[in-house]
């Protein structure tokens, strides 16, 4: 009798629950389908350019892969893969967010992973690593992303900055210390780990290279992972923090972002290359992996053939049609054909 | 019948004497094969917890070992402005210096040099040091500057950031202290009020319900706590102290979640304690005419202080050694303050962080990993060694 009383409370207790977290304002973790509040629809339709690929059936694809790499890119990878599974592939794709340094490391040093997602080129230094190991790592350009530097919405001071305030904003101690008339409240700093290609990024852009004013600053929270800096920067007026435009498209509703030197990130001023935050997002791999793995090169294929029609709603913006058809053509040369 | 009865035990036993006489009963131990085997066995499970142990304390010793005797390459940021010939002993700086100091090592390429003398544009060389050749190098190459990491400087400096060569090891350490600290101030109150009322004051029925739930409360995986820390204690820590006093991550709400987290730990350690004292001194002072709540408090918990001890100990260690909710809720960036309501990375929370973005072994980052460990290991260790001290010197034995 007591025990059916308890086990009745219990189940009660979990049914209001449910009912409780079944209702709206839960953040979505995944990429939402925002394409009303998306940019504008990419400029090249598919398949427009100068070179064509073979056509890929994802549902003859056998065998299962591994990538790993950028947090900016891994939205955008982990959507081609549902889309290849969606149409028919039976295997497993791992792909790992864990940073383009951390990626590279994977893929030149340790050759565990067939293929490397990159926010940034290859460096010297790991290229020798991966031919260390004899890998001749091919890029592949996919997309381009235009860096959000982010402040919550609770900030009403900040909405423009060049890229000399960008170096002192993420010194400095206080606000106040970079423009007299914002408050004297010390700025929290979120930024991606070191192991980050937006990281480098960031560093070579706005610091010449030398990361250790960035490094040095007070108050600087660094995370791999986009989601912690997301919560760190909506948490308060006085944070600020920088990652891929899909992190800041997920979470509109909590953060602004700011235009650099004037203009606004959207798909015109990143495709036109105006905003000065513009950069090319990649994947790597090599003709040896791509030969012997036949369903790497399928799925790289299908990637470069329908990456325009997901890119928009991800949240990034399409590579030129020139830059597509360069890695187009760098496939079919690895491939051999 | 009686006849038969008295004399046939004479007669046996004058017949076994007989028999016994000719055969020896063997009175020695027999050796049983499968008993031995059986204990054998047990000891080596013993013995396998001491060999891992050993092994651990090997493994973080040697790479520690290695993180504090090894020469760091930290990249000055600063390349060489004009080409160097083989034999050339002046090495022209950038503009701007680059705060090499005469004793430093240098590296360009593969190449390691010895600074004898340094103004801020220039410094003296000498070559080819470190069995390492002198060669010409072509201008723009990387400038690398030496330098090891000494023991003085990992316990004494205030800023923890290996890739810019700091490796003072205070901010990670006072952030752990920190949390404990709020842990066990939650815990140590409530596990022990929990555990004299379970022990003390609790019905049948009462302790039938209690004690599973406690069990839950411990069950609880760790990473979840983390998310509750994140989701529920920082918003409620927020909404009482204001927005602004209370950083999204900080580690009051993280150190608050670590306290439940160890409550069952402390309240099943401290009631075990408890329950074992005999019930003759509690009758005793119930004979004096004692209340239950004096007999609790002036009889028991001080006859069972070893065990108490022993449980906060332990709690404490735990909660020095937690990980996931510190890496949620607390912070991702060493910060050296003693302000809860701030964010700061604690030792556990950075080995996570790091170690997630994978890192090439032999780099700083690696070595400096272990470091941290060995320093947790020995932290543990010493409050382990604490507790059995406490446990020996204040253990009560009862007749």
């Amino acid at each position: 009798m007591r025990s059916l009383f308890i086990v009745s409370l219990m189940v009660v207790a979990l049914t209001v629950a449910a009912c409780g977290a079944a209702e709206p304002t839960q953040a979505p973790t995944d990429i939402p389908a925002s394409a009303t509040a998306a940019p504008a629809q990419p400029t090249a339709a598919p398949g427009t350019g100068m070179v064509a690929l073979p056509e890929v059936d994802p549902a003859e694809v056998t065998g299962d892969f591994v990538s790993a790499g950028s947090s900016t890119v891994y939205p955008l990878s982990e959507r081609m893969a549902e889309r290849f599974a969606d149409e028919g592939y039976a295997g497993n794709i791992t792909i790992d967010s864990i940073g383009t340094g951390g990626g590279f490391e994977r893929f030149c040093k340790t050759g565990e992973t067939d293929i490397a997602n990159a926010s940034r080129g290859i460096k010297d230094e790991e290229k020798a690593n991966c031919q260390a190991i004899g890998r001749e790592p091919v890029e592949f350009r996919i997309g381009t992303d235009g860096l959000a530097v982010v402040v919550s919405k609770a900030n009403t001071f900040l909405t423009n900055a060049t890229k000399e305030d960008l170096g002192k904003i993420f010194t400095a101690e206080k606000w106040s210390d970079v423009n007299a008339s914002w408050p004297a409240e010390p700025i929290q700093r979120f930024i991606p780990g070191t192991d980050s290609g937006t990281f480098d990024y960031f560093v070579e852009v706005v610091f010449a290279k030398d990361k250790t004013p960035l490094l040095n600053a007070p108050n600087t929270q660094l995370s791999e992972d986009d989601n912690v800096l997301v919560q760190g920067v909506e948490g308060g007026p006085y944070a600020i923090g920088f990652f891929g435009y899909a992190y800041y498209e997920e979470n509109r509703d909590k953060l602004n972002v700011l235009s650099i030197e004037g203009v606004t990130p959207d798909a015109a001023t990143v495709e036109g290359g105006t905003y000065p935050l513009a950069r090319p997002l990649f994947l790597y791999s090599t003709a040896k992996i791509m030969q012997e793995k036949p369903q790497v090169a399928s799925f790289i294929n299908y990637y470069l053939t329908h990456v325009d029609e997901e890119i928009s709603s991800v949240g990034y913006f399409p590579a030129s049609t020139e830059a597509l058809d360069a890695s187009k053509q760098a496939w079919l040369d690895a491939m051999g054909q | 019948m009686q006849d038969e009865r008295t004399s046939q035990p004479w007669a046996g036993a004058t017949g076994a004497v007989a028999a016994g006489a000719q055969e020896a009963i063997n009175l020695r131990k027999r050796p049983r094969i499968r008993e031995a085997l059986i204990q054998g066995f047990l000891f080596l499970c013993g013995v396998l917890s001491i060999l891992t142990t050993l092994g651990i304390v090997f493994e973080l010793g040697k790479e520690s070992l290695g993180f504090f005797t090894r020469q760091v390459w930290e990249d000055s940021n600063k390349a060489l402005p004009v080409a160097l010939a083989p034999g050339a002993t002046e090495l022209l700086l950038s503009r701007g210096g680059s705060g090499i100091q005469a004793g430093d090592l240098v590296r360009v390429e593969n190449e390691v040099m010895l600074v004898k003398a340094a103004t801020g544009q220039a410094a003296t060389v000498v070559r080819g040091q470190q069995g390492t050749e002198a060669v010409a190098h072509a201008a723009n190459v990387a400038l690398f500057r030496g330098k090891r990491v000494s023991l003085v400087e990992f316990f004494t400096g205030t800023k923890w950031s290996p890739q810019i060569g700091q490796f003072g090891i205070l901010p990670l350490v006072t952030a752990t202290l920190m949390t404990s600290v709020i842990a066990m101030l939650v815990a140590l109150p409530l596990g022990l009020s929990v555990a004299i009322y379970l022990s003390e004051y609790a019905s049948e029925r009462a302790r039938k319900i209690l004690k599973p739930i406690l069990e839950v409360l411990s069950g609880i995986p760790t990473v979840v706590y983390g998310y509750f820390a994140l989701t529920f204690m920082t918003p409620l820590l927020r909404g009482v102290f204001g927005q602004d006093t209370v950083q999204i991550y900080n580690m009051a709400s993280a150190g608050l979640v670590i306290g439940v987290l160890i409550l069952p730990l402390v309240s099943s350690m401290s009631e075990d304690a408890l329950s074992a004292v005999p019930r003759s001194l509690r009758e005793a002072a119930y004979a004096l005419g004692a209340t239950k709540f004096e007999v609790a408090v002036k009889i028991v918990v001080p006859a069972a202080l070893s065990g108490i001890a022993a449980a906060f100990i332990l709690a404490m260690s735990r909660a020095v050694g937690e990980t996931m909710v510190v890496a949620i809720a607390a912070g991702q960036g060493p910060n050296l303050t003693f302000n809860p309501f701030r964010s700061a990375e604690t030792m556990t929370g950075h080995m996570v962080r790091i170690s997630g973005g994978d890192l090439s072994y032999d780099s700083i980052d690696y070595n400096s990993i272990f470091a941290i460990g060995m320093l947790l290991f020995l932290i543990t260790f010493v409050l382990n060694i604490i507790s059995q001290r406490i446990v020996r010197r204040f253990r009560e034995v009862y007749d």
